[in-house]
């Protein structure tokens, strides 16, 4: 192949500099080559069960995403009172309030800090069902003009970048923890338009903003205070879930269940069958980062 | 043995750069050394067609418009017709590409397989491998560099970085280093500021080439001496982070901020320091340290990439890229002045630095490269269109396609217009050049810089 050097060894040790002529050819290659690369420097070995325990957050966001359409279905055909829906999420959220604010208080966090955000929190609360009580009626008629099925499209389509861009945690670019509740709140309105009356499209808005917007933050907390709340919580809202579905479409609570199978269980193992082909190269070719 | 060399790059004059000015200086001195050496660029604006530079270096500015990042469309199968007329009509040799990022190099490199004359190529950057971009320019370096008979780096960390993203056998890649013109960067110790020390710092104002960190540097070192200056040439998107400093420590008289410094005009602001200040985050060379040090000033630079390669100790500190560790090492230099440095320290410096990197000896250390490849014997074609193999399953089936496209076309164009019948170009008379390269050493480069100043507009 014609790989010409003169296989010739230097007189002293070889060093890796450029200012001295090492009486070597210039494409010799020295025993200390590629020495400073380094592979796989930060690797982190993954446990089967707790990533499967880590994936109930996903698990959980789907099932966020579910119960809210089977609320939507449900008013739709009727079932359920939109004022019923209204009075049991409302209690809900403040028993979630209290439950956060108690979770709050049992850090040491000063006393009045907490009245001051529990009157702020009453004035958005209120704020907020003004408005939106206000302008129901606009909401209502939203969507007039555009056809059913494009509106189910794009609820789809917004539902499913509320999940793709929801924060479960990870520390990535393509988390947007706005965006993702955007979507939401966008869908939630495209589905208040389809109902009857203002207290419909009213409920399904507050709705939206509890299940989107309060709850993960309730979430999180639960998480980080309360030890295995997260395992408990998986479970009774995936139970949950699947009735609530089963009762609309047979076919959609099976399809539910296998979907969390698969992620529960098919997807943990998936990423750690692929862990050892990590090829991360690193040296000092790499841009510097600045510690300080 | 002489050559006839065609250099390839997307960047040359007017665009101003060190890729341009690496070209230009190897070209020259490959010329004083009875070579021959055309250059091919894409067109900068109206300038088209050939031009003519010092010692009758032919410059080829090819109707090709640049589309991204000044580099031309990459249609690779496009330009064989025109690359092919050009070589002929040379009887080019050797086709030696520049620049990783250039897209015509790469593309000149692939026709060289089916012209069957021999490729070079020269890097000039570090890159990673973990993001995006990263994998997608490693993956073309690759199949690039299958075609490629040898290889150049231009230090022995860019060699390594070269070997690992492309994965080529080390002992094809040679390791020549860049050089600086010491007529150009002379010291002039008596354009300093009377009793102050000041502090040089000249890149571009970017966040690879640590401009956060001499944020931090400007306002530890501005309260802990006061007799020190600092003067900033260069722009770019982080320069309002300096101004923001300046502003919130009021230190409008003593950091000065120039904004972007023409080439010609470095040195002017070199001799006005006592210290150069280097604190970019990666370098595979970083010829900024070398002309500071050739102007004879004390150099401060982040131990990073190719740069503890470049000069010895006692003429460079290295310091961890933290705002910390450079500001030791910044008051230990600012010391050093204070106790006063005399002119003959200055032309001292000059002189070791002057002796390390010339451009004759990375002519000469070319040239070997040169005779290296036009001794290996003759591919058969087969072989040069399988080696496309070893890229991968699926891009290596398709450049193997667009290899034997490329010779298909060729077979065309050889038919149409046969080589036979093409007129070949005279060569410029260089019998005064020829073997004199001793006395006329320096004549060639002070002539070079008129030229660069000339091709600036």
């Amino acid at each position: 192949m014609g790989r010409h050097t003169i296989t010739m060894e230097p007189k002293k040790r070889w060093k890796k500099v450029l200012y001295e002529d090492q009486g070597v050819p210039d494409n010799y290659v020295d025993e200390s080559f590629l020495d400073e690369m380094q592979k796989n420097v930060h690797i982190r070995t993954y446990h089967y069960w707790s990533v499967v325990q880590e994936s109930g957050v996903v698990t959980q966001q789907i099932c966020s995403v579910c119960l809210f359409v089977a609320m939507f279905l449900f008013m739709d055909d009727k079932v359920l009172s939109p004022k019923v829906l209204f009075c049991v999420s409302s209690f809900l959220t403040i028993i979630g309030y209290c439950i956060h604010e108690l979770l709050e208080y049992m850090e040491e966090d000063s006393d009045n800090m907490q009245t001051r955000t529990g009157w702020s929190a009453m004035k958005t609360v209120l704020m907020f069902v003004a408005f939106s009580y206000g302008l129901s009626p606009i909401l209502m008629t939203l969507t007039d003009t555009i056809s059913t099925d494009t509106v189910y499209a794009m609820t789809a389509a917004m539902l499913l970048a509320n999940l793709l861009f929801h924060d479960y945690g990870a520390d990535a670019a393509v988390v947007s923890g706005a965006l993702s509740l955007n979507a939401a709140i966008f869908a939630s309105v495209c589905l208040a338009s389809r109902l009857h009356t203002t207290w419909h499209a009213f409920t399904t808005v507050t709705l939206a903003v509890e299940v989107f917007a309060l709850w993960p933050v309730l979430r999180r907390k639960l998480k980080v205070k309360v030890k295995h709340s997260q395992l408990v919580l998986t479970i009774i809202l995936t139970l949950v879930t699947v009735v609530t579905i089963a009762t609309l479409s047979t076919v959609a609570a099976v399809l539910l269940t296998l979907l969390y199978v698969f992620i529960t269980f098919v997807c943990p193992a998936w990423l750690i069958s692929l862990q050892p082909y990590k090829n991360n190269i690193y040296g000092p070719w790499d841009e510097a980062e600045i510690k300080d | 043995m002489k050559h006839r060399i065609c250099m390839v790059s997307d960047f040359f004059y007017p665009n101003m750069g060190g890729v341009e000015s690496h070209i230009y200086q190897l070209s020259q001195c490959l010329l004083e050394r009875g070579h021959k050496v055309i250059i091919v660029t894409h067109a900068y604006g109206d300038r088209k067609g050939i031009r003519y530079l010092t010692n009758g270096l032919k410059v080829y500015y090819i109707p090709i418009a640049p589309f991204y990042n000044q580099c031309a469309v990459p249609t690779l199968l496009t330009t064989l017709p025109l690359i092919r007329n050009i070589c002929v009509r040379e009887e080019i040799t050797i086709i030696h590409g520049h620049s990783a990022f250039s897209t015509l190099a790469h593309e000149a490199m692939f026709h060289a397989q089916a012209l069957d004359i021999r490729a070079v190529f020269t890097d000039h950057s570090l890159f990673g491998f973990a993001d995006a971009s990263s994998i997608l320019t490693n993956k073309l370096l690759m199949i690039s560099l299958s075609g490629v008979n040898h290889a150049i780096c231009v230090s022995h960390t860019s060699k390594e970085n070269t070997v690992l993203r492309a994965s080529i056998h080390p002992e094809l890649v040679s390791v020549i280093p860049n050089a600086v013109d010491a007529t150009a960067f002379t010291p002039a110790p008596e354009n300093r500021k009377k009793g102050r020390v000041t502090v040089v710092v000249m890149s571009r104002l970017v966040y690879r080439k640590g401009t956060d960190l001499l944020a931090g540097i400007i306002p530890d070192i501005c309260s802990k001496c006061d007799n020190v200056d600092f003067l900033i040439g260069g722009d770019g998107p982080k320069r309002i982070v300096l101004e923001e400093i300046r502003e919130q420590f009021q230190l409008h008289d003593r950091v000065t901020l120039l904004g972007a410094v023409e080439h010609n005009k470095v040195r002017e602001v070199l001799v006005q320091g006592d210290i150069f200040l280097n604190t970019s985050l990666t370098e595979a060379f970083c010829i900024a340290i070398v002309e500071a040090a050739c102007c004879g000033m004390l150099v401060i630079s982040t131990k990073v990439g190719g740069i503890p390669e470049v000069l010895p100790n006692d003429l460079i500190q290295l310091a961890e890229p933290s705002v910390k560790s450079l500001t030791k090492e910044l008051e230990a230099a600012i010391e050093i002045c204070k106790m006063g440095r005399s002119d003959t320290q200055f032309h001292e410096r000059h002189e070791r630095v002057k002796r390390l990197y010339t451009w004759q000896d990375v002519a000469r250390r070319t040239e070997t490269v040169y005779n290296m490849v036009c001794e290996e014997p003759r591919r058969p074609l087969p072989d040069k269109i399988m080696r496309y193999q070893q890229c991968g399953p699926i891009a290596g089936k398709i450049f193997i396609l667009f290899a034997a496209l490329n010779y298909l076309l060729l077979f065309l164009l050889e038919w149409w217009l046969p080589a036979k019948d093409m007129d070949k170009v005279p060569d410029w008379p260089q019998s005064k050049n020829k073997l004199s390269f001793s006395k006329n050493k320096n004549s060639a480069l002070e002539t070079n810089r008129r030229d660069c100043q000339d091709l600036g507009r």
